[in-house]
């Protein structure tokens, strides 16, 4: 039986000038597991609420067409009893947790609709979630990765047969994010749920996922098993998504004529063995940079200890004696699992967060008496959170805001300048709050280094971004040259880490774990295996074919193994 | 030696008014104190309770009654686990109310008579207010509303008061990170002088007053997902759904500690005001 039919489903939201839904059609299996990908803006969230019944009964507009939920017309039924048959979790997950504890958020959609068993409902589906044990504990001492199965156990215990998911690991590391879909595949598996989870990241996509629908323009362009998907990558390409790595790499290599062209495109590491396997590794191998002379450091932490406090109990020790020098000049991407302190070490480096041990120096003189103001032109941090920067009612003003209450006197002519260097022009008048994922980012880079700091900290600068804004910010990022020189990055997101970083810092229970180029930190497997980091596909599929090889990028894969 | 722990005392006072301090005293105070002896009673007869000695003692001015019941009331803020910045404001909130009159009266040429009368005002109002701390904030919000429901109050009041100590530590992140963009990119004037400082105070207050526009404007797109969850979850169903009502009262229980807290609160004042009738 089909679990969802959609026929010629046309939807716009009131006052909007043009449809975001037109003529989907579109029949999902029971038991499927289907990846909805698509560019940003597609229509691919507002396809997920036509199917749990929010649209139309709870966000109107207009609406035509017909979806039916096994067999069942969403116009016909209910919110609450579509929510029996479709469980939904938001990308913003958090605000989607309502109670104190994890067991009366899991059970409470099923107290609300009056279920006796209601606790039992909880409990398993905190089970099938994989938070057992934590029943009783306060929402706010879950981790990232915990609350978003929370999130989910929220859904499940109303034992629908649907789920769906929106972009369910896009701020997780890749252990927390792998546990995600390890529950995820169960639930498919074992308990037969029908799945769809809307995602960018094409590696989990060929892991996981049985079938793959493309979304373009509102509507469904197609849906298709995964592997057969995932191969037609200029199709994927044009709409800003990029297929895993090794298929990019097998497809450019296709086209140089180094695999035959009949050869079928590996969309995993494991296919890729296969595939790859007449290649030859031409490379130079592990190449250890000279010891350069270091420059002056431009921060340094010494000694430095800090923990934060905690509801109950011990408070929760983040750094123990921790030492570590940036120079200048530098370009370093802080690394490390949720949780490691690297937001925390940020904090310390600005100033807004004082050690209870140890010092911070900044240009060889010690932070710890002087005022945070004061330090702002020397250094700046760009949240992960963009909206808290804008504390103004236009990006333009944002801009401007730090040099006009000190008084700059060319403050608008450098205004008017740096909105043009990161294209904000034509949104220069509007809220910050309201503008699109990249279009945030670019505004807070340039609000970051409105005072010409020497050193900028960028605190997870492509979290919820899709690959092609992701480029754009990296694109960005190799503009500041110039601007500032010493920058530091925090991130998850191992191919800006290997594209752009020249010496990678890992954080790891309170300490610096590994410190070095990317050939030191990941040629190193002690290190990748002790503290939960995981390189970029592409250089998992260079150390599978070759033990030599440390290639980060599709186009180094190529270069060092072009030849057959 | 002096010098340096007069710094690090003003230094603690500022470390204690940070946000980020506001915060865990709010979560402290609202729930990492279940497991205290108050937070193990029901609600319903906490209720009670605080119905008798939170509005008695107004009627009364008996100092012996009085005496006992602020004894009591100490004890069960005692046992509770009341968070310090919690006792802190009720400190405050006592002195700013009765308290600077004696100190008053005393500078006028006024005398130990005079006290008196303001002594049980002060112990009326003590009592009451520790009767509040121990009730509200030794019980976790929920049960807390669970019990007023009881008592029939309606269910949106209830559920207000456990989402807002859900949403509270959340809000005060964004506040505090809001907060520190300000700090960040702003400039505050310089706070060496005396006037430098009156300055900087009437800064500081416009910055937080400032800093509540993109705090809504922020709490306002996240709340868009919470309110649709809210309709999934089903919460506008079970709004007026009596069932729903009842499987919710069914977790509240009377138990043994239950009456054994309520005789030993009679028992201490039944004793106070023999000893009132005796001497």
């Amino acid at each position: 039986m089909n679990a969802i039919e959609i026929q010629n489903l046309t939807f716009s939201y009131p006052a909007a000038e043009a449809p975001v839904l037109r003529d989907v059609s579109l029949t999902v299996e029971e038991g499927d597991f289907l990846a909805i990908v698509g560019n940003n803006g597609c229509g691919k969230s507002t396809l997920c609420k036509a199917l749990n019944g929010l649209i139309p009964h709870f966000l109107v507009g207009d609406f035509s067409g017909s979806v039916k939920i096994f067999g069942e017309d969403t116009l016909g039924a209910d919110v609450g009893a579509l929510a029996r048959k479709v469980g939904y979790v938001y990308q913003d997950f958090e605000n989607q947790i309502v109670r104190p504890t994890a067991l009366d958020d899991a059970s409470y959609a099923c107290l609300n609709y009056a279920m006796e068993d209601y606790e039992d409902r909880g409990r398993e589906a905190l089970a099938l979630c994989g938070l057992q044990g934590r029943e009783d504990d306060y929402v706010f001492q879950l981790s990232g990765g915990q609350t978003h199965l929370l999130a989910l156990a929220g859904a499940v215990s109303l034992r629908p047969n649907i789920l769906i998911l929106d972009e369910p690991i896009a701020q997780l590391d890749p252990a927390h994010a792998d546990r995600i879909y390890g529950v995820l595949r169960e639930l498919n598996e074992k308990h037969g749920k029908t799945i769809l989870v809307i995602e960018h990241h094409t590696e989990y996509i060929a892991d996981y996922c049985k079938h793959v629908l493309l979304m373009r323009d509102g509507g469904a362009a197609w849906k298709l098993p995964t592997r057969e998907a995932l191969q037609r990558v200029d199709e994927l390409q044009a709409c800003n998504i990029f297929p895993p790595q090794v298929t990019t790499a097998a497809e450019r290599l296709r086209r140089a004529g180094c695999l035959p062209a009949s050869s079928p495109l590996p969309t995993t590491v494991e296919e890729g063995k296969a595939i790859f396997s007449a290649l030859r590794y031409r490379g130079a191998g592990k190449v250890l940079p000279e010891k350069t002379e270091a420059a002056e450091p431009a921060v340094a932490l010494r000694n430095v200890s800090v923990s934060y406090r905690s509801v109950k109990g011990e408070d929760r020790k983040v750094f123990r004696g921790l030492n570590l020098s940036i120079h200048k000049g530098e370009k370093v991407a802080l690394i490390g699992s949720n949780g490691a302190g690297k937001s925390t070490m940020m904090r310390l480096m600005v100033g807004l967060l004082k050690p209870e041990a140890g010092d911070v120096q900044l240009l060889g003189q010690s932070i710890l008496r002087r005022k945070t103001e004061d330090l702002s032109r020397t250094i700046s941090l760009v949240y992960q959170n963009p909206e808290q920067m804008f504390i103004q009612d236009s990006v333009r003003a944002d801009v401007a805001y730090a040099m006009r209450v000190r008084g700059e006197a060319d403050w608008k002519a450098r205004t008017e300048d740096l909105l043009r260097r990161f294209r904000l022009e034509e949104i220069a008048d509007r809220d910050g709050r309201l503008l699109s994922g990249g279009q945030m980012r670019r505004a807070s880079l340039a609000i970051g280094i409105a005072l010409n700091p020497g050193i900028l900290l960028l605190d997870e600068p492509t979290a919820n971004l899709d690959i092609a804004t992701r480029r754009e910010i990296l694109r960005t990022l190799t503009d500041l040259k110039g601007v500032t020189d010493t920058v530091l990055i925090a991130t998850h997101d191992m191919q800006l880490v290997c594209e752009w970083a020249e010496r990678i810092v890992v954080l790891c229970e309170g300490g610096v774990a590994a410190d070095g180029p990317r050939d030191a930190v990941f040629g190193d497997r002690a290190v990748i295996e002790r503290v939960g980091i995981r390189p970029p596909e592409i250089f998992t599929m260079g150390q599978a074919l070759d033990g030599r090889a440390l290639c980060y990028t599709v186009g180094e894969f190529e270069r060092d193994f072009a030849e057959a | 030696m002096t010098v340096n722990m007069k710094k690090k005392l003003s230094e603690s006072i500022l470390d204690k008014f940070s946000i980020d301090f506001l915060r865990s005293q709010v979560l402290k105070n609202a729930y990492g104190n279940d497991d205290t002896v108050i937070a193990k009673l029901d609600p319903r007869v906490l209720l009670a309770w605080y119905l008798v000695v939170g509005l008695v003692p107004w009627f009364v001015s008996d100092l012996w009654f009085l005496g006992a019941c602020f004894l009591l009331v100490l004890v069960t803020t005692k046992l509770a686990r009341v968070a310090g910045l919690v006792l802190a404001l009720f400190a405050v909130g006592v002195f700013s109310q009765t308290g600077y009159l004696f100190i008053v009266a005393l500078f006028f040429g006024g005398d130990v008579s005079t006290a008196a009368p303001l002594l049980v005002m002060t112990l009326k109002v003590a009592t009451c207010s520790l009767a509040s701390v121990t009730v509200f904030s030794g019980l976790d919000p929920d049960r807390l509303s669970n019990g007023l429901m009881w008592y029939g109050c309606p269910e949106r009041l209830s559920f207000s008061i456990s989402y807002a100590y859900r949403v509270l530590p959340m809000l005060m992140e964004e506040f505090q990170n809001i907060l520190l963009s300000y700090r960040l990119r702003g400039n505050p004037p310089a706070h060496e002088t005396w006037t430098g400082k009156v300055r900087y105070l009437v800064y500081q207050v416009k910055i937080i007053m400032q800093a509540f526009y993109p705090l809504m404007l922020n709490t306002a797109k996240r709340s868009r997902t919470t309110v649709e969850a809210l309709e999934i979850k089903g919460y506008r169903y079970a709004a007026v759904d009596k069932q729903v009502k009842r499987m919710k009262l069914r977790t509240l229980q009377v138990t043994t500690n239950d009456f054994l807290f309520l005789a030993l609160s009679l028992l201490w004042i039944s004793l106070a005001m023999l000893g009132s009738a005796l001497f």
